[in-house]
C-alpha cells in the first residue's frame, strides 16, 4: 500500500509497513501501523498537537519520542497519563487529549498562558490560603484547570503478579554499552540479565549516527544484536524497567503485568543519558523536539518530521543528525551551533557540501508560531553575545521543525538511589558519578564515555570488574581515546516576554527558578519544592541540569555545590497494581474446621487462624453466643481450642528453663499435676499465660496463647541460646489438636470414649493431666478450669483432630451435647473473671495490677522480669482490673471506654459483655486503686457521653468458690 | 532488600529474619542498683559505629548475632551465639523454696 | 486463585510438566537432640554431613538435616512410608538428648515436579532454587507465600522435584497458593497414584 507521509526502508525498524492499523484520536479517524506507538502514527498523519500543559494549557507535542517527557500524555478509555510515545497502537484504539477545556485543539483555556505573569511560583500557595479555610474552595477549581486524566471508575481488576528472578549480574540498558557488557560477562561464564526498555535492542544504535558515512552504527548493532540473542547465558527482558535501586542489587523490573523483583549479584547500569534540552523563548510548542526524537521518528517509524528544519546544537551530534534529516528528504535550513564551530571540521565540509547553511555562535532566540500556537512556522536566530546573552537583532527563517540538543545528562536516577554521588565536571560542563556501592558499576553514556569506541571499552572493563567480584575470567583493561566536549555549559537564554521554559510538565520559566532564590530558597531542594521543578511525570530528567545551573549561577555557587535533588524510586510511574502484585494472605486452619463449616460456624480471624465465633447465622450472633454459654453452664459443650499454643519442652533442664522463663516455680511440680504459668518480660510487664503440665519428669507441656505462641517459643529458643540449658524445646501449636470438654456432663460423654484413664474425681482431680487413649487416639488429656465448669482439655495428634470430633459429639449426643465458639467462651471465660492477656492486659500491665501476685514465686533465684517486679512493688500501685457489674437494660460499655475518677481518667474497660446466666452487664476495667474495693461505685462514659455508674464487684462474678470447675 | 548472612542458611533477604535487640549483657539482678537495672532494660545506646545486635532467621527459628555498622548499615559478620554462651549460667541467689503440690 | 482440580489418572507427562501432589498422608517425623546423629546411624540411616542437605535412602526414604543435631524424616513411596512410621512408633524419651519432633501432625507435605518448577518457586519464594544455586542434596528452610517453608532437593535429575513442608494448619493455604504459581504453567494437581509408575 501506499505511506505517503513515511520514508522509505530502512527507515522505521519498528513498524511492519504491511499491516495498517486504524484508530482514532479526540473522534478524528487515523491510519497507523502495526509498530507504531501512538504518537509516531499521529505525526505521520501530521498531527503533532498531543496535549495541553500543566499550567498554561499550551499547546504540547512530542519532545523526546522515548517516553520521557510529560507532553505526549494522553488519555486511553480504560486508563488516563498514558504516555502516546510509549503505548503500542492497537487496531480500533481509542485515544483522546486530556487537560483540556472543550477540545484539545481549541482550549477554552488556553487563555491563561497570557495571565502567566500574575501566576508566578507559589501563585496557589500565596494567594489561597487566607482567609482561612478559603483553600477548600479554591482548590477543586484549581485542580478542574490544572488536573490531567479522567480514571475509570468501573475498572475490572486484572491479574498482576511478581517474581524473583536471579542473575550472576544485571544489566540495565541494551545500548552499545549494555550490549557490549553483557556481551563480555556472558562469554565469560556469567549467567546475564540484560533489562531493557524498549522493543528491541540496540539503544542509541537504533536511530543515532556515530559518523559521517554512517557506517559504524549499523553493522556494530547487527553484530552486537546477533551475538547476544544467540547467547545461551543472557536472559533478555526487553519492554522491561527497572524502576529503583535497592540494598544488595535488588531490582524492581517491570515487564507487562508482572513485577519482576530481580537479586542480581553484580549489577551494571548502561542507562545512556537524557538528550537536553535548550532554552528559549517558546521551546516547548508542537514543532521543537530533542534532536534525537527526530532521529527516532525517521529510524524507528520512518515518519518525516518536518519539511524544513533548523537543527540547534551545542555539539557534533547535530551535525550528524542535520545529514540524517538531509538524507531523508528534509529541508535543513540551517544548522546553529551555540559554539564557535564543531571539535571535528569535517562535519562543516560535510554540511557545506550539502548547501546547509551553519550559524556558528548562534542561538534560536525565540521559536516563531500561529495564532493558535499548534505548531512552529520559524525562528528567529541571533548571535550570542555572552554566558545566555545575545545580540539586539537577529534573523527570521522559516521552518515547521526544530531540533534541539544542548548536550547530555547521564540517566543517573538509580545510581544516585544506589548512593552515587553526583559532581559537575565545570571543563565538561557535565555531571559525572561516583560512590558506588562495590557491587554495582556504570559504563558509556552514563558514565561519560560518548564515542563509540570509549563505550565498548568501557563496558568491557566494567564487566570486567563485575567478572573479577564473581571469581570469573576476566579481560584485559582497555584504554580510552580523548573525546570531544558534548554539552554546552550554558543552554540558556531567557527572554525578557518569558515562556522559556526550564521544565515543561509543571510550565516553569527561567525567572520562576531565579525568583524561588531571590525570595530565599537557595537550596536546590527548597527551589524544587517552592517551585515544583522536577515534580512532575519526566521527573526532572531535561528540567534537573539546567536548574542547577540556574541556581548556581543565581546563588553565586558552582554547579557541583548547588548539586540536584535527591533520586528516589520509582524511576518512572508504576503502577499501584504493580505494587501490589498477587496478594499473599496466609490463613489457619484446624483440622475440625470442615465440621464446624457443616455445622453452621461463623468463622472469625484469631490471629491469622480461622475460628467458630458461634454456631449460627449471623443476626442471630447474640442469641447463639448466649445458648451456647447456658448449655455448657447446664449440660455439656464441645469447643475447639486447637489454635492455642503448645510448646514441649523436654530434657533435664526442661523444670529449671520453665523456673526461669515463668513467675511460678516448676521444678518440684509433680507428674500428673498442671500449674498456671504466667510469663513477665524484662520490664515486668505480663506479656502470656497458660497451663504447665507436667507428664514425665523431663516432659513439660506448656500452652500459650493463640497469637502469642510464636513470640513465646522464639523469646525461649533466644534465653537459651544464653543460659545453655540441656533442654529441647518444641512448638507443637499446629502438630496438636484440641478440644475442651465442658459442662457438668463432660466427665459422661469423655466416659463413654475414654478407658484407660481412671476419671473419677480422686482419680483424676481438677488440676491433673493424664495421658491416655480416646477414641482409640493417644491423647493427653488435661483437668483445666477453661470455663469454670467441670471441663478436660483433650489433645491428640492434628491428624487425629477431625476423628476426635466427630466422636465426641456423636458420644455426646446423649447428653444433648453441642458445639460452642469463641464468642461464648469468652463469655464464660469472663464470667469466671479470667483474664485474656493482650486483651485485659497491655503493654504495662504488671501482675498485681491483675490481681496475679498469687502467680509469682520470689523464693527462686531467677526469674525473667523478677528484678522489675521488685522495684514496681516498692512503688505505688498506679491503677487495678476490677470486676464490675451493670444491670440489665443498662446502656452497655464497650471495650475501650473510659473509667472516670472524678475529673481524671483513671481507666478503661477491657472487656464487657451481658451475661444471661448473671442476669446482668459484667465486665473488667482498669481503675485507680482507691475505686476498686468491692461495693464501690465507677463512673464509665459510655457511647454519647452518657456516663453510668457500675458497681464494683469481687471476681469470679460466677461460682465464687470454684465449686463446679473442681467436681 | 537488604541480604543478611545466616550462619545456618545462608544469604537470606532481610525480611526472613527477626530482629532481637541489640545484645547487651544482663547485669546481675541481685546486685545491681534500680538505674542500672532500668538503664539495662529501657536505654538503648543508640551507637554511632558498630552495635551487636540479636537476629533470628524466622523459618528455621534460629537465633545468631550480628555486627552491624549504623552508619554504613553494612553487616560486618554474623556468628552463632555459641562463641559468646558456651557454657551454662546459673543462677543460684536465694535458695530454692517450693512446696510441692 | 486456581480452579484447577485433582486429576486421578496417572499422568507422566503432568509430573514432567508442571504437577503438584498432596502427600501429606505419608508417615513423617523428626529428631533433634545432640545424640540423635548417633541414634539414627544405628537404625541404619544415612545422614546428610552438613547442615540443609539432604540424602536419599536406598529404600526411598529421604532425610534432611535442618541443623547441627535436627534431622527430618520423610517415607518413601516403597512401603507407603512404614520404616518411618515404625521410628515414630518406638521412640521412647529417655536420658539420651534425642528428642522426637512430630512432624507429620505440625507439617503438610506437597510434591512439586516438572521442568519450571524453580520458575513457580520463583513467584513464592525470594531464595535462589535454580539448579546451579540449589542443586540435588539442598535443603532451604526459607519463606515461600509468606509462611515458613522447607524445601528439599533431593532429584532426580530426569524428574525434577521439590518436597515442600509447610505448615500443616496452613496446608490449605499454601496449596491454593503453590496452584495459583503453576497455572501459567499448565500445572497439574495430581493424586499420589501418579507417582507408583
Amino acid at each position: 500500500m501506499s505511506l505517503p507521509n513515511r520514508l522509505p526502508a530502512p527507515m522505521g525498524l519498528l513498524i511492519d509497513r504491511n499491516q495498517p492499523l486504524t484508530f482514532s484520536f479526540d473522534g478524528t479517524a487515523y491510519q497507523g501501523l502495526q509498530g507504531d506507538s501512538i504518537a509516531s502514527a499521529l505525526l505521520a498523519n501530521g498531527r503533532f498537537l498531543l496535549s495541553r500543559s500543566f499550567k498554561y494549557h499550551r499547546p504540547r507535542g512530542p519532545l523526546s519520542m522515548a517516553g520521557q517527557d510529560a507532553n505526549s500524555l494522553i488519555q486511553l478509555p480504560h486508563e488516563p497519563n498514558v504516555l502516546a510515545d510509549c503505548q503500542l497502537l492497537t487496531q480500533g484504539l481509542e485515544a483522546s487529549g486530556q487537560n483540556f477545556n472543550g477540545s484539545l485543539e481549541n482550549d477554552k483555556d488556553a487563555y491563561l498562558g497570557k495571565f502567566s505573569k500574575f501566576m508566578p511560583v507559589g501563585f496557589y500557595y500565596r494567594s489561597f490560603y487566607k482567609p482561612k479555610g478559603i483553600w477548600k474552595f479554591w482548590e477543586p477549581i484549581i485542580r478542574k484547570k490544572a488536573g490531567l486524566g479522567v480514571l475509570d471508575l468501573d475498572f475490572k481488576p486484572e491479574y498482576y503478579d511478581k517474581a524473583y528472578l536471579f542473575a550472576d549480574l544485571a544489566v540495565i540498558g541494551a545500548g552499545p554499552a549494555g550490549l557490549q557488557a553483557a556481551l563480555t560477562a556472558a562469554d565469560a561464564g556469567a549467567k546475564v540479565l540484560l533489562v531493557e526498555q524498549q522493543s528491541i535492542l540496540g539503544g542509541s544504535l537504533n536511530y543515532a549516527r556515530f559518523d559521517i558515512d554512517n557506517r559504524r552504527a549499523n553493522t556494530l548493532r547487527n553484530q552486537l544484536i546477533e551475538a547476544v540473542q544467540a547467547h545461551a547465558n543472557i536472559h533478555i527482558l526487553t519492554q522491561a524497567t527497572c524502576n529503583g535501586w535497592f540494598a544488595d542489587n535488588y531490582l524492581p523490573v517491570i515487564q507487562g503485568k508482572r513485577l519482576y523483583k530481580v537479586r542480581a549479584s553484580q549489577c551494571l547500569i548502561c542507562s545512556g543519558s537524557f538528550d537536553q534540552p535548550v532554552i528559549f523563548r517558546n521551546n516547548d510548542l508542537p514543532g521543537v523536539m530533542l534532536t534525537s526524537a527526530a532521529q527516532r521518528l525517521m529510524k524507528l517509524y520512518a515518519v518525516k518530521p518536518g519539511k524544513r528544519a533548523v537543527v540547534l546544537t551545542g555539539n557534533d551530534d547535530g551535525y550528524l543528525a542535520a545529514l540524517d534529516l538531509y538524507e531523508q528528504g528534509v529541508d535543513v535550513v540551517a544548522l546553529v551551533d551555540l559554539r564557535s564551530g564543531p571539535s571535528n571540521r569535517d562535519l562543516l565540509v560535510a554540511l557545506e557540501k550539502r548547501s546547509i547553511r551553519c550559524h556558528l555562535a548562534t542561538t534560536v532566540y525565540e521559536a516563531l508560531h500561529d495564532k493558535g500556537m499548534r505548531h512552529i512556522t520559524g525562528v528567529e536566530l541571533r548571535s550570542i553575545t555572552g554566558q545566555g546573552q545575545v545580540a539586539g537583532h537577529g534573523v527570521t527563517l522559516a521552518c515547521d521543525l526544530l531540533c534541539m540538543s544542548g548536550g547530555y545528562m547521564p540517566v543517573y536516577q538509580l545510581l544516585c538511589q544506589a548512593g552515587g554521588k553526583l559532581a559537575y565536571n565545570d571543563a565538561a560542563a557535565e555531571f559525572t558519578l561516583s560512590g558506588l556501592p562495590n557491587n554495582l558499576g556504570v559504563a558509556g553514556s552514563a558514565n561519560g564515555r560518548h564515542t563509540l569506541d570509549n563505550v565498548l571499552a568501557d563496558a568491557t572493563n566494567a564487566a570486567a570488574t563485575a567478572l573479577t567480584a564473581l571469581a570469573l575470567p576476566c579481560p584485559t583493561q582497555q584504554s580510552f581515546k580523548a573525546e570531544a566536549r558534548v554539552n554546552f555549559p550554558w543552554p540558556i537564554f531567557p527572554h525578557p516576554k518569558g515562556k522559556d521554559f526550564v521544565d515543561f510538565d509543571e510550565d516553569l520559566q527561567v525567572n520562576d527558578i531565579i525568583n524561588a532564590t531571590r525570595i530565599g530558597y537557595r537550596d536546590i531542594q527548597l527551589v524544587k519544592r517552592y517551585s515544583t521543578v522536577g515534580m512532575g511525570p519526566s521527573q526532572g530528567r531535561h528540567s534537573a541540569l539546567p536548574t542547577a545551573r540556574l541556581v548556581a549561577a543565581s546563588t553565586q555557587r558552582s554547579v557541583s555545590e548547588t548539586g540536584i535533588t535527591t533520586a528516589r524510586p520509582p524511576f518512572e510511574a508504576e503502577k499501584l497494581a504493580h505494587v501490589a502484585g498477587r496478594a499473599f494472605d496466609p490463613f489457619r486452619q484446624t483440622p475440625m474446621h470442615a465440621q464446624h463449616l457443616a455445622a453452621g460456624a461463623k468463622m472469625m480471624p484469631a490471629g491469622i487462624w480461622q475460628r467458630p465465633a458461634y454456631y449460627g447465622k449471623a443476626s442471630e450472633r447474640e442469641r447463639c453466643m448466649q445458648q451456647e454459654a447456658l448449655h455448657v453452664r447446664t449440660k455439656v459443650g464441645l469447643i475447639d481450642v486447637s489454635t492455642l499454643g503448645g510448646l514441649d519442652v523436654r530434657g533435664p533442664d526442661a523444670g529449671e528453663l520453665l523456673n526461669r522463663l515463668y513467675t511460678f516455680a516448676f521444678l518440684k511440680q509433680p507428674v500428673g499435676r498442671s500449674r498456671y504459668a504466667l510469663m513477665t518480660n524484662e520490664q515486668g510487664v505480663v506479656i502470656d499465660d497458660g497451663v504447665c503440665a507436667r507428664f514425665a519428669e523431663q516432659h513439660f507441656y506448656v500452652t500459650a496463647t493463640t497469637s502469642g505462641v510464636d513470640r513465646i517459643y522464639q523469646q525461649m529458643l533466644k534465653w537459651n541460646a544464653q543460659w545453655r540449658l540441656n533442654v529441647d524445646i518444641a512448638n507443637v501449636t499446629a502438630a496438636l489438636s484440641a478440644v475442651n470438654l465442658a459442662g457438668p456432663d463432660a466427665r459422661k460423654v469423655l466416659q463413654t470414649l475414654c478407658t484407660d484413664i481412671d476419671l473419677s474425681s480422686a482419680g483424676f482431680p481438677y488440676l491433673g493431666v493424664r495421658q491416655g487413649t480416646v477414641a482409640g487416639i493417644k491423647a493427653r488429656v488435661l483437668r483445666v478450669g477453661f470455663v469454670g465448669e467441670l471441663g478436660y482439655e483433650i489433645h491428640v495428634p492434628s491428624r487425629h483432630g477431625a476423628t476426635l470430633w466427630q466422636a465426641l459429639m456423636n458420644a455426646g449426643k446423649a447428653y444433648d451435647i453441642r458445639p460452642f465458639g469463641v464468642e461464648a467462651q469468652r463469655l464464660l471465660r469472663l464470667e469466671k473473671g479470667h483474664v485474656i492477656i493482650s486483651q485485659d492486659t497491655d503493654g504495662m500491665t504488671h501482675p498485681d495490677e491483675i490481681d496475679m501476685g498469687w502467680a509469682i514465686n520470689r523464693s527462686k533465684p531467677f526469674f525473667v522480669g523478677r528484678r522489675s517486679l521488685d522495684i514496681l512493688q516498692a512503688q505505688p500501685a498506679k491503677r487495678k482490673l476490677v470486676g464490675f457489674t451493670l444491670p440489665t437494660g443498662s446502656p452497655k460499655p464497650l471495650e475501650g471506654h473510659l473509667v472516670l475518677n472524678g475529673p481524671d481518667i483513671s481507666g478503661n474497660v477491657t472487656s464487657c459483655e451481658h451475661s444471661q446466666t448473671l442476669g446482668q452487664i459484667i465486665g473488667l476495667a482498669y481503675a485507680a486503686p482507691e475505686q476498686s474495693t468491692p461495693g464501690q461505685q465507677i463512673p464509665i462514659r459510655v457511647d454519647g457521653g452518657l456516663v453510668v455508674q457500675a458497681t464494683v464487684v469481687q471476681l469470679p462474678f460466677f461460682d465464687p468458690d470454684n465449686q463446679r470447675q473442681e467436681l | 532488600m537488604k541480604v543478611m548472612i545466616c550462619p545456618l542458611n545462608g544469604p537470606r533477604n532481610i525480611s526472613e529474619f527477626t530482629y532481637g535487640g541489640e545484645f547487651k549483657p544482663m547485669p546481675n539482678p541481685d546486685t545491681c542498683s534500680d538505674s542500672e537495672w532500668a538503664a539495662y532494660v529501657f536505654n538503648s545506646e543508640d551507637t554511632l559505629g558498630v552495635v551487636r545486635e540479636w537476629w533470628m532467621h524466622t523459618p528455621s527459628s534460629y537465633w545468631f548475632l550480628a555486627e552491624r555498622h549504623t552508619v554504613t548499615d553494612d553487616i560486618i559478620r554474623t556468628f552463632d551465639p555459641r562463641e559468646l554462651f558456651s557454657t551454662r549460667v546459673e543462677f543460684t541467689a536465694a535458695q530454692p523454696q517450693e512446696i510441692a503440690g | 486463585m486456581s480452579n484447577l482440580h485433582a486429576q486421578p489418572l496417572l499422568d507422566v507427562g503432568a509430573l514432567q510438566q508442571c504437577a503438584l501432589i498432596d502427600l501429606t498422608a505419608l508417615p513423617r517425623i523428626g529428631f533433634r537432640g545432640t545424640h540423635s546423629a548417633d541414634y539414627l546411624r544405628v537404625r541404619g540411616f544415612e545422614l546428610p554431613e552438613a547442615p540443609n542437605r539432604a540424602v536419599l535412602q536406598a529404600d526411598g526414604s529421604q532425610v534432611a538435616r535442618l541443623s547441627q543435631t535436627e534431622y527430618l524424616l520423610l517415607g518413601g513411596l516403597a512401603d507407603q512410608g512404614q520404616r518411618i512410621a515404625d521410628e515414630e512408633v518406638s521412640w521412647e524419651l529417655d536420658h539420651n538428648a534425642n528428642y522426637l519432633l512430630p512432624r507429620q501432625d505440625s507439617h503438610a507435605w506437597l510434591q512439586l515436579s516438572g521442568a519450571c518448577i524453580s520458575e513457580v518457586m520463583a513467584k513464592l519464594c525470594g531464595v535462589d532454587l535454580r539448579p546451579e544455586a540449589f542443586p540435588v542434596g539442598a535443603v532451604a528452610q526459607t519463606s515461600a507465600a509468606r509462611i515458613n517453608v522447607i524445601v528439599i532437593n533431593l532429584g532426580p535429575i530426569d524428574l525434577p522435584r521439590f518436597q515442600l513442608l509447610c505448615d500443616r494448619a496452613s496446608l490449605a493455604y499454601f496449596k491454593a497458593a503453590v496452584l495459583d504459581a503453576m497455572s501459567e504453567f499448565n500445572g497439574a494437581l495430581l493424586e499420589p497414584e501418579a507417582l507408583r509408575h
